[in-house]
This record gives C-alpha cells, sequence and structure tokens, in this order.
C-alpha cells in the first residue's frame, strides 16, 4: 500500500441541518486512481464539497485529514493551497475576471511565485492547444457564455496548470460529446503521475480509458456500500446498484433522504 | 434634470415643467410612484380618471390562517373600486380581477393585499376595457417566506388611456415576487406601466422578479415604463426586464409562410403573448375566458 | 448555512487629493447671490455686453424656479454661503514652468503635467474659477484644431460661443443651469474642424482649492462634419467642513458624421455638491461615446443626455458609480431618439458600500417621428452590505410603433459561489472578493483611458483590502 493521501473516518455532514454523509470512510493513497460510483442524490457531490471545504456545508462528525494534516480548521482557499483540487460540475460564470487572470492568480497564491505574464501565457496556450481549446478564450471572462464542453475543458485547463496532489473530478465529463470526453480524458492521463491522485465520480467508463483504475466505491445513502478493484465499474454498469441495496438493505432506516426513490421503500 | 423639449421634439411643443407643476395641482392625483423622478416625463403621477369621483366601492377579504380562498373580480361597470386583503399565516388568496367596463366609461381600481408569514397571493389581471383605466396594486409582504404571483395583462385601443402602477413592498425574509406583464397597444391608445419591487431593510434571502413585454402595433400609440427597484438590503436578488416594440417580424414571416395574412398572424402572436396571463384563469370560470378570448378577438379585428 | 461573509470595507484613501493650498486667491466675490455679484464677476471677466445680459437674465430665472422635487435632499445647500467666483493668483499660461509654485505641484501630484507629455494631444488646468493653463500640441493648432479656455474662447471666437453657448442646455433647463448661466467662470472650448481627426486625447482637469467656493466651469466641444476627437475631463478637490458646490455645463455638438468620446472621471471630496449638467447634441451618422465614473462627492445629480437629432446618430453610454459613507450619488443617462434610426446602449455598474447611497436613474425617450430606434439598457447593481442603499429608476417613453426598445436590470451582493470557487483555486476569500467586484466594474474599467483604469481599479483595492468582517 501506498502512503496515504486523503483519509476520511467516520464523516457525518449535511447541509441546512440535513444530514447527507453518514459515517462515510475512504482512503485514497499517493499516486493512485479511486472512483466513486453511486445513484443521483447518494451524497457524491456534497462528499467532494465537503472535502473542499464549501461554506454551506457542516460537518458534524468523524475527520478528513490531507497529507496527515486535518483538514477542519483549513479553509477552502487554504485546502487549495495544500494541493486539493476540485473540478466543479457547474463551474460559476463570473464576469469581468478573465481565464488566463484567474489561472495565473491561482498559481501565484499557490506556489507564492510571481508569474511572468509572457512565460505563463506561453505555457497557458501550449496547455490550451492540447485540449484543443480556441485560445481566445484565454481571453474570454470565466465561463461566461461557454458551452457546457468548454466549461469542462477549461476546468481541465486548471487542473493541468496549478498541478495539484489530489484532483477531485465531480462528473467532469457529464453532458459532453464523445470527442469533448476523450479530450478530458486525455487531459486528466496527462496530469496524473505517481506523485499526484485522482478521485473521480463519473457515469462513464469512457473518462477511464487512458488510466489505470486502482480502486473502486461505491456511495449510497451518504455511505460507501461497496469497494473493489477496477472490475466493480463492469459489474455496476451491468447490474446497476439496485442489487447492492437488496443485499444491504436500507443503510439509513426511516431517515433516508431518497426514501422516495429507494426501491427498498414500499 | 428637467429637459427643455424645443430643440428635441422637432416641432412639438414643449411640455414645461411650470405647465406640468400646474396640472399637478388641478387634477385629482390617482396614485404616485414611490420615488419621484424628472417630472417632464410624466410617470410621476397617475392621475384620476375624468367624469369619476372618488368614492370607492370597497370589499374586505381576510383569509384565515392556513386557508385558500379563490375571489374572482368581474368589473363591468364604471367606478371606483377598492380591495382590501388580509392573507394571514400559511393561507393563499387566489384573486383573479377581469376588468371589461365599456370603452367610453372610466374606471379605477386599487387592491391593497397583506401578506402574513408564509402566505401567498396569486393575483391574475386583465385589464381590457374602459376609456381610462387607472389601477394601483400594493402588496405588503410582511411575513417571512410570503409569495407573490402577479401576473397582468393590458389591452389598449382606440383613445383609450390605461395607468398601472404596482408596488411590491418585500419586507419579510425570503420573501419571493413575482411580477408578470403583458400588453399590446393599438389605435391611439396610451399606456402608463409602473412596476416597483421595493426590498426593504430585513428582506434578507428575498428575490424579487419584474418583467413586462409590451407589443406595439400601431404608429399612433404612446407607451411609457418605469420598472423601478429599490433595495435597502444587499442579501437580495432582484432583477427587472422591459422589452417594447413591434412584434418579432421572423415570427410573423413564419406564420405568413404557413398562409396566414399579416392581420391573423398578429391576431396569433398577440394571442400567444396573452396566452400565459390567460391560462392562470380557473378552469371553473371557463364561460369568462370564452368571454374574454370573443373579446380580445373581437377588438384585435376591429382595429384590422 | 455558514455565517454570511460580508465585506465591510473603510473610507477611501485619498491623501493624494485631500493635500490643500493656502488660499492664495488674489480676488473673491462676496458669498451669495446677488445682481452686484452678477455684474462684479462679468466686469472682472471683462465680458462682452450680451454675456452681462444674459448672467443677469438667468439669475432672474434661477430666482424664479424651484429646486428639483425628485432625487437627493439639496437642503445642505445654502447659496448664501457659497463662494461663487475665486480667482486665483495666476494668470492662464501655456508652460507649466510659468505657473505658480504651489498650483503647480497641485497638479504635479495629480499627474498632469507628466500625462501631457505621455498620452494627451492637449491639457487644460483650471485652478479654482479661472484657468490656469492651457497647451495643445503645435501639429494640432496647424489644422485648425483650438483648445482653449472659455474666456479666450469669448474674445477669439466671439461669433461662435455667442451661437452655441447654453442653447443645447438653456438656463430656464433647471435651477442649477440657471445658477451656471449667472455665474460661470473658465471651462474648455474646443473646437475640430471639419474631417480632422484629433488622434490622442485633450485633457482638461478642474481643481477647487478655495473652502466653501463653487465652481461652475463651461466646457463647450464642437465637432465638425467627420471630425473626431477624444476629450477627457477630471475633477478633485480636498476636503473642508463647509460644503462646496459644483455646477458645471457641457455642451457637445457633434455634426454629421462626426465622433466624440467624452470621458470623466470625478473624483471629488465629500463635502462637494455635485450638480452637473451634460449634454450631447448628435446629428446624422454622428456618435458620442460617455465615459463617465462617479466616485466622489457627497451628493451627485448626474445624467449626460444624448439627444439623437440626425438620422442613424449613435450614444454609447458607459458608466460606473461608487457610493460609500457618507455619498449619496445620484447617476445615470438620458437619450431622446428624435430621428429615425438612431440608436443608444447603455451599460452602467453601480456598487454602494458602508451606508452609501446609489441610484441608477434614467430616462429613453423616442418621439414620434423617430422610426426605428432602438436603444437597450443594462445596468447592474452590487451591494456589498445592508447599510447601503441601492435604487434603479429608469423610465422609458415611446411613442409609434417602429421603434425596438430593451432594459434590464439586477440588483445583488456578491454571489458565495463565486467567492467558493475562486477560494477552491487557491485565492483568499478576500482577494476572491476583490477580483469579483473588480470583475463586475470591469467593462467599464476597460473603457477608461489607461492611467484612470489603473487608479480605478486602485480605488477598488484600497477599499476591499483588510477590513474583512
Amino acid at each position: 500500500m501506498s502512503e496515504q493521501l486523503l483519509s476520511i473516518k467516520g464523516l457525518h455532514a449535511g447541509v441546512e441541518g440535513k444530514e447527507i454523509l453518514k459515517g462515510l470512510n475512504l482512503e485514497v493513497g499517493l499516486g493512485e486512481v479511486h472512483v466513486i460510483l453511486g445513484p443521483n442524490g447518494s451524497g457524491k457531490s456534497t462528499l467532494m464539497n465537503v472535502i473542499m471545504g464549501h461554506p454551506k456545508y457542516e460537518v458534524t462528525a468523524g475527520e478528513m485529514t490531507f497529507g496527515g494534516e486535518d483538514l477542519a480548521a483549513l479553509k477552502t482557499f487554504e485546502r487549495a493551497r495544500k494541493g486539493l483540487f476540485l473540478s466543479f460540475q457547474t463551474p460559476e460564470e463570473i464576469p469581468g475576471i478573465t481565464l488566463e487572470n484567474m489561472i495565473r492568480t491561482s498559481r501565484q497564491a499557490i506556489t507564492g511565485k510571481k508569474e511572468r505574464i509572457i512565460a505563463f501565457r506561453r505555457e497557458l496556450q501550449g496547455v490550451m492547444k492540447s485540449l484543443k481549446m480556441d485560445p481566445s478564450y484565454a481571453q474570454r471572462y470565466l465561463n461566461v457564455g461557454f458551452s457546457g464542453g468548454e466549461k469542462k475543458r477549461a476546468e481541465i485547463l486548471q487542473l493541468l496548470m496549478l498541478s495539484p496532489k489530489l484532483a477531485l473530478l465531480d462528473e467532469t465529463d457529464s453532458g459532453l460529446d464523445v470527442d469533448a470526453v476523450q479530450i478530458v480524458s486525455e487531459g486528466v492521463a496527462k496530469f496524473h503521475n505517481d506523485q499526484n491522485s485522482c478521485l473521480i465520480i463519473t457515469h462513464n467508463t469512457r473518462i477511464l480509458e487512458h488510466l489505470s483504475v486502482d480502486r473502486v466505491h461505491v456511495l449510497m445513502n451518504g455511505q460507501i456500500v461497496e469497494e473493489g478493484g477496477p472490475e466493480l465499474i463492469d459489474d455496476i454498469n451491468k447490474r446497476g446498484f439496485t442489487h447492492l441495496l437488496d443485499a444491504q438493505g436500507c443503510p439509513v432506516g426511516g431517515n433516508c433522504p431518497n426514501a422516495e426513490t429507494c426501491p427498498n421503500n414500499k | 434634470m428637467a429637459l427643455q423639449e424645443k430643440d428635441v421634439n422637432n416641432g412639438t411643443p414643449a411640455v414645461t415643467a411650470a405647465a406640468l407643476a400646474a396640472e399637478e395641482q388641478q387634477r385629482a392625483v390617482f396614485s404616485r410612484i414611490p420615488s419621484r423622478t424628472w417630472r417632464w416625463l410624466g410617470a410621476n403621477t397617475a392621475y384620476m380618471p375624468e367624469g369619476l369621483t372618488d368614492e370607492p366601492v370597497t370589499q374586505t377579504i381576510t383569509v384565515e390562517p392556513g386557508q385558500r380562498d379563490a375571489v374572482v373580480l368581474s368589473e363591468r361597470e364604471s367606478g371606483a373600486y377598492t380591495v382590501q386583503a388580509d392573507v394571514q399565516e400559511g393561507a393563499v388568496l387566489d384573486l383573479v380581477k377581469v376588468q371589461l367596463v365599456p370603452d367610453d366609461a372610466p374606471y379605477t381600481s386599487r387592491i391593497f393585499v397583506h401578506l402574513g408569514r408564509g402566505a401567498k397571493l396569486n393575483y391574475t389581471a386583465i385589464e381590457a376595457g374602459a376609456v381610462h383605466t387607472a389601477s394601483k396594486l400594493e402588496v405588503d409582504m410582511e411575513g417571512d417566506d410570503s409569495q407573490s404571483d402577479i401576473w397582468s395583462l393590458y389591452f389598449g385601443d382606440g383613445e383609450s388611456k390605461i395607468d398601472l402602477n404596482y408596488i411590491i413592498r418585500q419586507r419579510g425574509q425570503r420573501t419571493d415576487a413575482n411580477m408578470q406583464v403583458r400588453g399590446a397597444l393599438l389605435g391611439h391608445s396610451e399606456k402608463t406601466f409602473r412596476g416597483t419591487l421595493d426590498f426593504q431593510r430585513g428582506s434578507a434571502g428575498s428575490v424579487g422578479r419584474e418583467n413586462e413585454e409590451v407589443v406595439l402595433l400601431s404608429s399612433g400609440v404612446r407607451n411609457r415604463s418605469v420598472p423601478i427597484m429599490l433595495s435597502h438590503e444587499d442579501d437580495v436578488d432582484g432583477h427587472h426586464a422591459v422589452s417594447i416594440g413591434k412584434m418579432d417580424e421572423n415570427k410573423l414571416y413564419y406564420l405568413m409562410s404557413r398562409g396566414l395574412d399579416l392581420a391573423a398572424a398578429q391576431r396569433l402572436v398577440v394571442e400567444a403573448s396573452f396566452q400565459p396571463v390567460l391560462d392562470r384563469l380557473p378552469a371553473s370560470e371557463s364561460a369568462l375566458r370564452e368571454e374574454i378570448d370573443a373579446y380580445l378577438l373581437g377588438r384585435l379585428s376591429e382595429n384590422e | 448555512m455558514a455565517e454570511k461573509k460580508k465585506t465591510y470595507v473603510e473610507d477611501i484613501e485619498r491623501t493624494l487629493y485631500d493635500i490643500k493650498n493656502e488660499d492664495h486667491s488674489i480676488y473673491k466675490t462676496k458669498s451669495g447671490l446677488t445682481e452686484d455679484i452678477i455684474r462684479d464677476i462679468s466686469a472682472r471677466k471683462h465680458d462682452p455686453k450680451w454675456m452681462l445680459d444674459f448672467r443677469l437674465k438667468s439669475l432672474e430665472i434661477y430666482n424664479s424656479l424651484e429646486l428639483p422635487t425628485w432625487g437627493p435632499d439639496l437642503s445642505e445647500l445654502n447659496m448664501d454661503d457659497i463662494v461663487t467666483y475665486v480667482q486665483p493668483d495666476a494668470k492662464m499660461v501655456g508652460n507649466w514652468n510659468e505657473v505658480p509654485e504651489d498650483i503647480k505641484d497641485t497638479f504635479d501630484r495629480l499627474g498632469i503635467p507628466e500625462a501631457e507629455k505621455k498620452s494627451l494631444a492637449g491639457v487644460g488646468a483650471q485652478y479654482d474659477s479661472e484657468v490656469v493653463y492651457h497647451s495643445m500640441q503645435d501639429e494640432l493648432v496647424q489644422q485648425g484644431v483650438v483648445y482653449t479656455d472659455m474666456e479666450s474662447a469669448l474674445t477669439q471666437y466671439e461669433d461662435i460661443v455667442k451661437e452655441y453657448f447654453m442653447t443645447l442646455v438653456p438656463p430656464k433647463d433647471h435651477k442649477f443651469a440657471a445658477l451656471h448661466g449667472a455665474v460661470w467662470s473658465g471651462g474648455s472650448f474646443v473646437y475640430v474642424p471639419e474631417g480632422v481627426h484629433v488622434d490622442v486625447p485633450l485633457q482638461s482637469y478642474f481643481r477647487l482649492n478655495a473652502a466653501g467656493a463653487g465652481q461652475f466651469e463651461h466646457t463647450l466641444i464642437i465637432v465638425e462634419p467627420g471630425a473626431s476627437l477624444h476629450f477627457i475631463e477630471g475633477c478633485s478637490a480636498p476636503k473642508y467642513n463647509v460644503t462646496n458646490l459644483h455646477a458645471g455645463c457641457v455642451e457637445l455638438f457633434v455634426k454629421e458624421g462626426a465622433r466624440l468620446r467624452y470621458s470623466t472621471i470625478e473624483n471629488w471630496s465629500r463635502n462637494m455638491m455635485n450638480l452637473n449638467t451634460k449634454r450631447a447634441l448628435v446629428e446624422k451618422d454622428g456618435i458620442i461615446e460617455w465615459v463617465s465614473g462617479s466616485f466622489g462627492s457627497h451628493v451627485s445629480m448626474l445624467y449626460p443626455c444624448s439627444v439623437l437629432h440626425g438620422e442613424n446618430a449613435r450614444c454609447e453610454f458607459t458608466g460606473v458609480t461608487f457610493a460609500s459613507k457618507g455619498q449619496n450619488l445620484d447617476t445615470g443617462a438620458s437619450v431622446i431618439h428624435a430621428a429615425p434610426h438612431t440608436s443608444a446602449n447603455i451599460n452602467t455598474r453601480t456598487i454602494s458600500k458602508a451606508g452609501g447611497r446609489a441610484t441608477y436613474r434614467s430616462a429613453v425617450k423616442v418621439t414620434k417621428n423617430a422610426d426605428h430606434a432602438r436603444c437597450s439598457v443594462n445596468c447592474e447593481s452590487l451591494m456589498l452590505d445592508d447599510l447601503s442603499r441601492s435604487d434603479t429608476l429608469p423610465t422609458m417613453d415611446i411613442e409609434g410603433d417602429e421603434a425596438d426598445i430593451g432594459h434590464e436590470a439586477k440588483i445583488g451582493r456578491i454571489s458565495d459561489e463565486a467567492v467558493f470557487y475562486l477560494t477552491s483555486r487557491g485565492i483568499d476569500e478576500e482577494e476572491a472578493r476583490a477580483m469579483i467586484v473588480r470583475g463586475f466594474v470591469e467593462p467599464i474599467a476597460k473603457e477608461l483611458p489607461l492611467e484612470y483604469a489603473v487608479e480605478m481599479n486602485n480605488l477598488v483595492n484600497i477599499e476591499l483590502e483588510g477590513t474583512m468582517g
């Protein structure tokens, strides 16, 4: 087993008084690629936001460490500076800030080193080219008027430019056409090496094509209910999630937030 | 500041500030906007229509906590109407006002609605008759989490004058106001729509939307739009939009390519823009709905 | 939800603007407004007879008009306390070295002579009631461009001044236009002959140093057919405990096919009542572009007006207003479409904070003959706390059916989600908020002359720094 990067133990968290994560455990080692599967509303995006420290979410119990350091005391920007990166499912549109300015400001904030404008621009344009992004997007306002695919590519561009230790990819492939998924997938593969890790939420195995997956976790009703190797992906693709529930029963009983859609709830 | 229109109007006589001030003194004021602006725009004040004294017919509505009440006001006669409604905690009032007063008669209406905690007003108004309409709607959203959903339609033709003043005061927390207004103007009609969203201090978490869409169908019309937003609170989300213009030529072209003549195509586009308001009339009022449809169609055809 | 984050801001850093000079004026009128004072000003300025008559007539109108019945409260303004004319101890010169030392230092600190060398084709500088410096590149002089102070224009180009002066903003327009007509002094006169393009901007800078004084400069610009000009206006004053008054007047005549860009950065001190009137008359195919930044003053009422008088005339208005503690800034624009196929775009941003009050007020008027007029308005307001106020008060008055008018306005606060997005990229919260505010005004900032864009960003930085709650 490689060195631990992210370790989550007994995590309970929610939003506006409603518990969504109900005792979640997860370990991600350095250099590893982990995939999280789960039906809609199981808490996947909440988990990503809680790891990143979204102020809207409240952690009520459990602990999270990153590189051995307790995350609880760290604000979002401090987590980013420690090497966490979240690729948003729906990236924010922020008028008036250009994509280039935003990435340069971020990188300076993370590395603490001043970027030289020309050298930075050259590097950025190179990466944009590899992602088949129109170079003019660097001067456009952050995600404003970008299509769904362009927004996701802009997220991967940031991933490559900021080179974090752990990439949290929240359905980065959703809503993209086949070619775009291919580009995003290659981008993630280009990012990944033995000195960083990926935690990927996906419904689509194509994004994993260029990666070797170490571990797969199935998240349902706020808990990890099944874990395994890459073969678990195929299994879920074939059989869906229902059989897990059958075997497991409803892990949270009467307080289940998904009571209406839960097949166990008759 | 006041503009001298001498050079500006290409020969139209200038309206001097003094003349406007004199007018304000002589005529009885029906209502004002909550915050005044330039006088030369003529948007500050709505006057009482001529031939009406301000002796209102008053109706009081109280909706008890948790109850739901539906009231349909179908107004066919000249007069000054007033409604006072108190919608108490958790209650809902579905208020429909259909104004089909004869086209030579004046008409005013004042509606005041108070909303308690969690209360909701659904208001639907059709202002289609009368030679001079002056309507005021004032909603006091005092209760936290109260909602008002306001849909209004006006139709002016001939020499008709329509003067609307809607004021929504968002006072409670997390209030939600939606004001949707659709209109069409023909002939030599004149219309002023004043719509105010007033986010008062303490209305944190509130949202307000206001939207007016006016279709201008004749070169003799005059349209004034005054969408006002006042905010004493930062934690709000306010938005207003107005669009004023001719009918979308692409839409007309499309319909005409399907064999409709211009008038029929125009009628269809106006009907489409009115539809969301008309669709809110309760199913139980199908006779009224048919009457309004026939009325609007008749007026539209008459003006072709 | 976690506790609500607020961006608390302190008062603006104004050291640069607040350096006061000793009052070395050689002449001041008595405070207040009487016929004697007007005659006195007129005599000192060697007005022609018609100008004296004009002033007296304006005084009469002033006395007959009421204060506006709308907008900010002006009751603090007492004309009996205002000194309407302050003559500095300086003659108008064409060389900075000849400007008296303390006055020159003031303009040095404001960067005016430096800017002249680097990026301007001409500079005018007014100190209190009189222009102390005026200069323009020889090349432009040779092309027949005139750029001088209004007093010199009244002597040298009397016919032109007489033809245009206060015809677009007549004294009876409103009380402060009448006041201006009575006591105006200083300002700039620009004449660009037919077909001449002034590629590098001209800039006039207005500085009010004397306490309790009024500044009433008149700017008259005529851009003849097919000509073009970029004119920049800057204003500032040190802070006093008494009310100062600025009631300037700007009249812009944009002839057929001409183009004028008029940029203003107003940074008056917070004891200033800024009641300024600006108007442009645009003929066929002409273009007026306004760029307007309102940052200073205690009270402002400023709504540049574009009269689109000829076919295809166009107006582009870009404005930003930043109201902080003790400020009531009532700004906006008005457009009159008085000819067919005229078009206008109005784009504004307002920010209010620390109890400041910002109002966007506008008027769009389409007259009956203005077929196919198009106007699009977009105004957005950002509120940084719940002590402040932000109001939006537009009016549209459309006659006829051939117009296409769109208006959109938004009021709100900094989005929590946008802050989270930026902080998730390692940017701290304070900087994230500052970036969002700068982004909010960016569409305006990019229209400003470079030095001013930098200045504006600095203002935003200074005001947002180090004061997070």
